[in-house]
């Protein structure tokens, strides 16, 4: 008898509860996440990085419109790794629900990255995939992508005949060797084409030497395709001392602001510039996807734009030249 | 079972009244707090978006306003330097003006520019440009961008087109000026002649686009909603996602907000959410629309929800448990009086339960009072008839002769009186007449034990001379209990007994003894009866204790009875018997004076 009385009571109090639950459930349906928090490290949180400024607005984009939480971390100086891996193992003791991570090139950062996982945080690799296994979710810009467009823009510019020298900074740069890939892969028509690289390292003037020697050695060059910003400035620098903008086309990668005056006149023929904002928002999304197991592509690539004096000032080219609207 | 019958009152206890009510209480307080809250959840859920509806749109206004005062600051500096005879005289195509005064006539117009520009950190430039080539601009020395040409720029161009309206441009970023690149919207205008019909010039006022990025980006419309700008044309002049938008990674809803008038709104339902968009004209064509997540409005609403959540339920949680104590409290009399049933139940009259207030229960214990009352009365009285109708039929039994004992008294008396055996008749004839009075004295139930052992014998000689001296008797009196008192004829049926069944049943009456033994034992005075006779098996025995009808048992039951009846239950008789051995009847009373 006991026993049922209980039952009664307990059935009373179950109905109770379960009544409240669905009553609750239909009031809160549709405004359930609001307790995620996502970590992006950054490779650099320097003020003056334009390009990693914009990859914290796209995140700030994404953690805003998904309504997440969202910290930014990174370390002041670009490349300085012991600084990042400090920030990342601190990030793992305070468990978000993701980490997005740009890594910086480093013997440890493989190792890191799997203690990210093993501490039961989603990962999220942006910018540039660490050689990892099982690899991570990445979002990155499509180098590949972006040197066949500047090979694509080489043909065009020099009516399907260039002859082509490349400029890169270091054989081992990865950025740098994808982006040869998709020139190569572009250019694989064009036997004509002398594709020949010399590297500079991250030297203005080590480019400017090797293109001064080119120029002398009178080798039949039309086109300069520079795979980053200093070799770009060292052969500008050149071909405007020696008059030859318009004779030698140059085609260079990323955006600054010497880079877009270059554009103005001419001497750039064009740029090809990424897209970090979206970098940012696509990274912080996949991340607040992964957490919702939601189904993710194990690879999100961005593709890049290709910008010349013509198009520098349509309304989407100038947000991307100058994504920050400040009184400088 | 037995925790039932417990007269503590359980709290809860099922089948009942009182779980019946609580239920009852509980449903009804169940359906009332969960109807109450709902509505109320509802009602707050509408007020909150019906306010946020009205919030929104009185920021947008705000914004509104703000972004109309910084234009409108701009067309006051056009206004200012075309008005401005300097500015006028400078760009006008004549030749009155010689190199050397152009220089003073570049800085009175700078100067006027720059102290503009002091009291107006919105404004990031101000810069005339004459149609006949010269310019002037705030700063001392201005060198445009080489390879930026005046007359491709969009604002030059509009405003060329206006013919003297002023012109708001989109945001761009601003390459005229060497080395600089700011984002601004820029007004601009075509200055007139003095006449007001030749076209002299073009003037430019620069906004800082960070201001209006400020006013918009500040904003908060709940957590997701945000602020967006489009000019007349759909190009968007703000938007916190522009580069989204240009990537195709997000879509807005430009046309509809174009098509929308100032101060409509209109719900979109699509993958992005269900949100409100809030449109609001400028005086200058541009549409500002605040958009608001509807999940947004009501997770504002969640601290409502969650308070109506928790008092209902702590509400509930009292209700219920005062619907228990209150339906405990109604049927606790109820459950007294049917304890105190349960009681006269198993036999106990003497309960009276207790009346609290004179309501229906209160007169239903009162009956019940009432009713066991009677009851018990009623059943006194009927133990007291029994008692004396089995004192009277006793007594009655008592009084009688078993008459064969008197016809067979007589026949040997006969018999002897033949025989001329005188003394025997005489000694017979007097011991039956000493045995009648004895029986006959009715008013005295205890006797001195003197005259009942006097009975005993007379009685007991009078069989020894029937059967001829075949039976003997002996008795065995200690002399001390002799004055103590006795139930009358109370060792008479088991000497009979002992004749009749014991003896007689035997091979016959030869060497037939009874032994009458009678002594003190502490307060207790103890007789024996024995016989040599038959004897009993074990099961006759037993049928014996257990008879209660029965010509054998009847003598034996009523002595025993009597002596409980008289003396209490502790006393009594007890048989001992044994096959071809004998009887032994112990009988025990209380040592009366």
């Amino acid at each position: 008898m006991r026993k049922q009385r209980w039952t009664i009571a307990l059935f009373l109090i179950l109905f109770t509860v379960a009544l409240y639950s669905s009553l609750y459930y239909k009031m809160i349906f549709g405004a359930a996440h609001h307790d995620r928090h996502v970590t992006v490290i950054l490779k650099s949180l320097n003020v003056r990085q334009d390009f990693w400024q914009a990859v914290n607005k796209g995140a700030e984009a994404a953690a805003k419109e998904m309504g997440a939480e969202l910290t930014v971390a990174g370390p002041l100086q670009e490349g300085d790794v012991n600084d990042q891996i400090r920030i990342l193992e601190q990030e793992i003791d305070r468990k978000p629900d993701a980490i997005v991570v740009a890594p910086l090139i480093d013997d440890r950062m493989p190792g890191i990255l799997a203690k990210v996982r093993s501490a039961g945080i989603r990962l999220v690799v942006i910018d540039t995939p660490p050689d990892m296994k099982p690899a991570p979710v990445v979002v990155s810009n499509d180098h590949v992508e972006a040197g066949r467009l500047a090979g694509e823009t080489s043909l065009t510019e020099t009516n399907n005949r260039p002859i082509i020298a490349i400029i890169s900074d270091a054989p081992e740069s990865q950025i740098s060797q994808q982006r040869l890939e998709g020139l190569k892969q572009s250019l694989a028509g064009n036997k004509e084409s002398a594709n020949e690289i010399y590297y500079a390292g991250n030297s203005e003037d080590k480019a400017y030497a090797i293109a001064k020697r080119l120029l002398i050695q009178d080798k039949p060059f039309n086109t300069f395709i520079t795979l980053n910003e200093s070799a770009t400035l060292g052969v500008a620098k050149l071909l405007e001392e020696q008059q030859k903008a318009d004779v030698i086309h140059l085609i260079g990668f990323d955006s600054s602001v010497d880079e877009i005056q270059l554009l103005e006149s001419g001497t750039l023929n064009a740029a090809i510039v990424q897209k970090p904002f979206n970098m940012g928002y696509l990274g912080v999304k996949t991340a607040l996807r992964l957490i919702d197991r939601k189904k993710v592509a194990p690879a999100t690539y961005i593709e890049s734009n290709v910008i010349t004096k013509l198009n520098m000032y349509t309304p989407e080219n100038q947000k991307l030249l100058f994504p920050f609207i400040n009184n400088k | 079972m037995s925790k039932e019958r417990k007269l503590r009152v359980p709290l809860f206890p099922l089948k009942s009244i009182q779980s019946n009510i609580s239920l009852a209480f509980s449903l009804l307080i169940l359906a009332a707090i969960v109807l109450t809250s709902l509505v109320s959840y509802q009602v707050s859920v509408n007020a909150v978006q019906s306010n946020s509806k009205g919030y929104i749109e009185e920021i947008i206004k705000q914004v509104n306003m703000n972004i109309q005062s910084y234009v409108d600051n701009m067309e006051n500096i056009s206004l200012l330097a075309m008005t401005n005879k300097d500015v006028k005289y400078y760009i006008s195509d004549n030749s009155f003006i010689s190199s050397e005064d152009r220089r003073t006539y570049e800085k009175r117009i700078s100067d006027l520019f720059q102290s503009i520009l002091y009291t107006r950190t919105d404004i990031a430039s101000i810069m005339v440009f004459g149609y006949n080539g010269r310019f002037v601009s705030d700063r001392r020395i201005t060198s445009l961008n080489p390879n930026a040409r005046l007359q491709e720029q969009v604002w030059y161009k509009t405003a060329k087109a206006a013919g003297g309206k002023s012109v708001i441009s989109a945001p761009h970023v601003q390459n005229i000026i060497r080395n600089e690149y700011r984002w601004v919207v820029s007004l601009s205008r075509e200055l007139k002649s003095t006449d007001g019909i030749t076209a002299e010039g073009v003037f430019l006022v620069d906004l800082n686009l960070s201001v209006i990025n400020d006013i918009c980006s500040n904003i908060n419309l709940g957590k997701k909603g945000y602020l967006f700008i489009v000019d007349g044309a759909g190009n968007i002049v703000y938007h916190p996602q522009q580069q989204l938008i240009d990537s195709k990674l997000r879509t807005e809803l430009i046309s509809e907000v174009i098509q929308a008038s100032s101060g409509s709104s209109f719900v979109a339902n699509d993958a992005d959410g269900k949100r409100i968009y809030s449109v609001q004209d400028t005086n200058f064509g541009w549409k500002i629309a605040g958009v608001a997540y509807s999940d947004d409005l009501i997770a504002s609403t969640s601290d409502l929800r969650n308070s109506i959540v928790l008092y209902s339920l702590c509400g509930l949680m009292i209700s219920l448990l005062i619907s228990v104590w209150l339906s405990h409290r109604l049927t606790k009399p109820i459950k007294e009086l049917q304890s105190d049933m349960k009681q006269v139940e198993k036999g106990n009259f003497d309960i009276q339960t207790e009346i609290g207030q004179m309501n229906e229960i209160g007169q239903l214990g009162r009956s019940f009072n009432m009713m066991v009352s009677r009851t018990k009365f009623l059943m006194e009285e009927m133990i007291h008839n029994q008692e004396s109708k089995r004192k009277s039929e006793l007594l009655l039994l008592q009084s009688q002769i078993n008459p064969h004992f008197l016809y067979n008294t007589l026949d040997s008396i006969v018999w002897m009186a033949e025989q001329k055996q005188h003394e025997e008749v005489v000694l017979m004839t007097s011991a039956l007449a000493k045995l009648f009075r004895a029986s006959i004295t009715k008013d005295q139930e205890l006797v001195p034990i003197r005259v009942e052992i006097e009975h005993i014998n007379n009685y007991l000689l009078i069989q020894k001379m029937r059967y001829n001296d075949e039976l003997d008797y002996a008795l065995d009196i200690d002399e001390a209990i002799l004055p103590y008192k006795t139930l009358k004829i109370l060792l008479q049926p088991f000497v009979e007994n002992a004749i009749y069944h014991g003896i007689r049943n035997r091979y016959g009456i030869e060497d037939g003894l009874i032994t009458i033994r009678g002594r003190l034992n502490n307060d207790q005075i103890v007789f024996e009866v024995e016989d040599n006779g038959f004897g009993m098996t074990p099961e006759q025995l037993n049928r014996l204790r257990q008879s209660h009808e029965g010509d054998k048992g009847i003598g034996i039951r009523n002595v025993n009875e009597r002596i409980k009846l008289y003396f209490g239950h502790e006393y009594g008789i007890q048989i001992r018997s044994e096959i071809e051995v004998g009887t032994c009847v112990t009988i025990t009373i209380p040592k009366l004076e």
